[in-house]
């Protein structure tokens, strides 16, 4: 091979190395790629496929094509609509109290951090977050129930008369909200608890020095620098609560009446009780959409507020 | 209903010239040698399941096939059975469907219609007439037997023999009887904790299949033909949700809730009879699969207190009794047809279905209610067999569309008990729902 031949083979060559190296790298991805396609990629292009045909799982044979007349109908589905409205109650009360209670808690166990008592209470206290929430709405539908519940016979022994706790309409949302925010407290406790050793004890030590009350630290010192925490845990718990199910499913199955109805509930009997997937995969693109927006609102808020 | 009570006495009588119907069967040289196969059956959490179990190991011992039970509750055995049967699911082999999803099962190809496989069994082996006429006929669909009604339910009414007989209160027969007993047990100093009466109340399939239950001893009909003794029930659908005597029913049941108790409002099925079986409440409907348990001192602070009557009726008309329960059938997709065939037709036998009854199966046959062991051992059937003789089979609608029509009426029925919605707007809502159902499905134009 002459000098000028070989110089037109070496850039060739590796060429071929080049491709044979992104190839490899490809090859990593294809895993990843596929994990992806079929597990998210396509339920989801399905789905939309779906909530655009009137569609029954027991008649696929007869599906047809119907726009959008899924999505307008469960905009004037009043039992969609209250669906809606409750898991905003929800969410919204939910994070809420899991903020309060869970700001408080930290600070407990922040005061507590290096005794013995404080590390076995702060383990003690992550428990529920750790249990099913199937689980939990078994072991909370025996606590609230109206004959045998222990909630009613303690309330019975300091006089009060016994609560419908699920059973009644305007207790029932209340009810739910109580046992997610049980459950899901510890979680929030644990990232403002985080946030809160990640103070510089300087700071509390200046603040001291100045005279400060608890309230000015927590208002000048603690809230701001868990901010930002705090409002990852709230994407978190907003996503989490947007895709409840368990608890209602086991405590109260959407009501008394419509009063605990939750869109994902409303989808799973769209789909799986009355087999109609179009208008339930309609019901699941919107939360969905919901999900993805809703996200989208407190990132940007997260960075502006990072930004500040 | 003349008519229908006249079949059903004719039936009797058939099967009973044809003795001895529960006569011994060489099952040995009738069975097949079923070595190493495996029967799985799907079958609701209710009582009489431990019953099935009980009787697993004898059909091993005659036939050398396994089988296995497993039970699930009674919204996610739909939703199992009909997705196993979406995906052509070979898994389950009998699946036990509630009779009045048979059109459902029938329309989405999950059921191998047992008509085609009788063949040349000895028809004292099927003794399809044996069957008690108001659940036969909720195995058919389209003309054409698709499954074994083996587990059939009827409803009476159980009341507090002891305190009715103490208080002397006469068994009520009306509504407004029924109301004003309810009334006299609740909140009674005499009777400490007690209640009147607990209902099915809950939203969804409680309180929609409660209403079926009630109409038509209320004097009403779910839609335009379907009353006792119609020649054809589906012949006119339309509905009649929101008639005088719906929503008078529906008034009725709200009002009701005043002598239930506490909690009443999201009961179902366990939570009447448990209240009822603790002493808590003077009074229940329930399903026959239940009663038995109301004898037994693990389940019942009540054995030998209670007896039971027929379901109120309004005034001015008469009972018509609720029949449901569970039909047995083949699935389409199973690979084990021969063997579960044979274990259909050996279970609901005449002779087996006896031995299932007296361990605490649901008697459904003549011939296991005019049985004297079973009379003597269940004396509670009694009432329960004039019950069966004179229901409705079409009480509660078999078609396609049940499970969601259903479950809608039950979201409205709960709202009006509740408060959330007044009777006469919880009904409009469910007329107005179900009609927009039918139409979707070209039922109803």
């Amino acid at each position: 091979m002459s000098a000028s031949e070989t110089a037109i083979a070496r850039p060739a060559s590796r060429r071929l190395a080049r491709s044979k190296e992104r190839m490899e790298r490809l090859m990593f991805l294809v895993p990843a790629g596929v994990y992806l396609v079929a597990l998210t990629i396509f339920p989801f292009v399905y789905s939309v496929y779906l909530s655009l045909h009137q569609a029954k799982l027991t008649k696929l044979h007869r599906m047809r094509f119907i726009g959008f007349d899924n999505y307008a109908e469960l905009f004037t589905d009043s039992l969609f609509l209250d669906a809606c409205r409750n898991i905003a109650v929800l969410t919204v009360s939910s994070i809420t109290v899991e903020i309060l209670i869970g700001f408080f808690a930290a600070k407990v166990f922040f005061s507590l951090r290096e005794t013995r008592v404080g590390a076995v209470l702060r383990s003690a206290s992550i428990v529920p977050m750790m249990i099913t929430p199937i689980c939990i709405g078994l072991i909370f539908s025996y606590i609230f129930n109206p004959n045998l519940g222990i909630a009613n016979f303690l309330l019975g022994e300091i006089g009060i008369s016994p609560l419908g706790w699920f059973s009644d309409p305007s207790l029932a949302l209340a009810t739910v909200i109580l046992i997610n925010s049980w459950q899901w407290t510890p979680f929030m406790m644990l990232l403002m608890l985080a946030g809160l050793m990640s103070i510089p004890a300087e700071q509390y030590e200046a603040a001291e020095i100045e005279g400060a009350k608890w309230y000015h630290i927590a208002a000048w010192i603690e809230i701001p620098a868990i901010r930002g925490i705090v409002l990852v845990g709230i994407i978190l718990r907003v996503i989490d609560n947007l895709r409840l199910f368990d608890i209602v499913y086991v405590t109260t199955r959407g009501g008394p009446g419509s009063s605990t109805e939750i869109v994902t509930f409303f989808a799973y009997k769209q789909d799986f009780q009355y087999f109609q997937v179009g208008y339930g995969s309609a019901a699941a693109v919107v939360i969905l959409f919901a999900s993805v927006i809703i996200t989208a609102i407190t990132v940007k808020y997260l960075r502006s507020a990072e930004d500040d | 209903m003349t008519k229908q009570l006249l079949m059903a006495t004719v039936a009797a009588s058939v099967v009973l010239a044809a003795a001895p119907a529960v006569a011994e069967t060489d099952w040995d040289s009738l069975l097949g040698d079923h070595s190493g196969k495996s029967i799985n059956m799907m079958v609701v959490n209710d009582p009489y399941i431990e019953a099935i179990r009980k009787m697993e190991s004898k059909f091993e011992g005659l036939t050398g096939a396994e089988v296995t039970t497993d039970g699930f509750g009674y919204d996610p055995l739909h939703e199992k059975e009909i997705l196993g049967c979406s995906q052509q699911d070979d898994q389950y082999d009998v699946l036990f469907i509630d009779g009045i999803w048979v059109g459902e099962f029938v329309e989405a190809d999950c059921l191998e219609p047992v008509e085609d496989l009788w063949g040349d069994t000895d028809p004292a082996i099927i003794a399809w007439d044996d069957f008690v006429g108001s659940i036969a006929g909720q195995a058919q669909w389209g003309g054409k037997t698709y499954c074994l009604p083996v587990g059939a339910y009827w409803q009476v009414m159980h009341y507090r023999k002891d305190l009715f007989d103490k208080a002397g209160l006469k068994v009520p027969e009306t509504f407004e009887e029924t109301m004003e007993a309810a009334k006299f047990f609740t909140n009674n100093p005499d009777y400490p904790g007690m209640s009147g009466y607990a209902m099915n109340n809950r939203r969804g399939a409680a309180a929609g299949q409660q209403y079926f239950e009630w109409i038509y001893s209320a004097g009403g009909k779910p839609w335009e033909s379907n009353y006792p003794g119609s020649e054809e029930p589906y012949a006119d659908q339309t509905p009649l949700l929101n008639s005088e005597k719906s929503v008078e029913l529906v008034k009725f049941f709200h009002d009701m809730v005043a002598y239930g108790p506490p909690g009443g409002e999201q009961y179902q099925w366990d939570d009447r009879f448990n209240a009822f079986a603790q002493g808590k409440v003077a009074m229940i409907n329930a399903w026959s699969v239940r009663t038995p348990g109301l004898s037994d001192p693990a389940k019942s602070n009540i054995v030998g207190k209670w007896a039971s009557a027929q379901m109120p009726h309004a005034k001015g008309e008469k009972t018509v009794p609720p029949v449901g329960g569970w039909i047995m059938c083949l699935n389409k997709h199973s690979k084990n047809k021969e063997a579960a065939w044979d274990f259909m037709r050996w279970f609901a036998s005449p002779e087996i279905h006896k031995e299932w009854a007296m361990i605490g199966g649901v008697p459904s046959r003549h011939s296991a209610f005019q049985d004297p062991e079973i009379q003597e051992k269940l004396p509670w059937t009694k009432e329960l067999y004039t019950a069966a003789k004179t229901a409705w089979t079409e009480g509660r609608p078999r078609h396609p569309l049940t499970f969601e029509m259903i479950d809608a009426i039950g979201l409205q029925v709960n709202r009006a008990i509740i408060g959330e919605a007044t009777p006469q707007e919880a009904m409009d809502t469910a007329q107005e729902e179900v009609t927009e159902m039918l139409k979707s499905e070209g039922i109803l134009k």
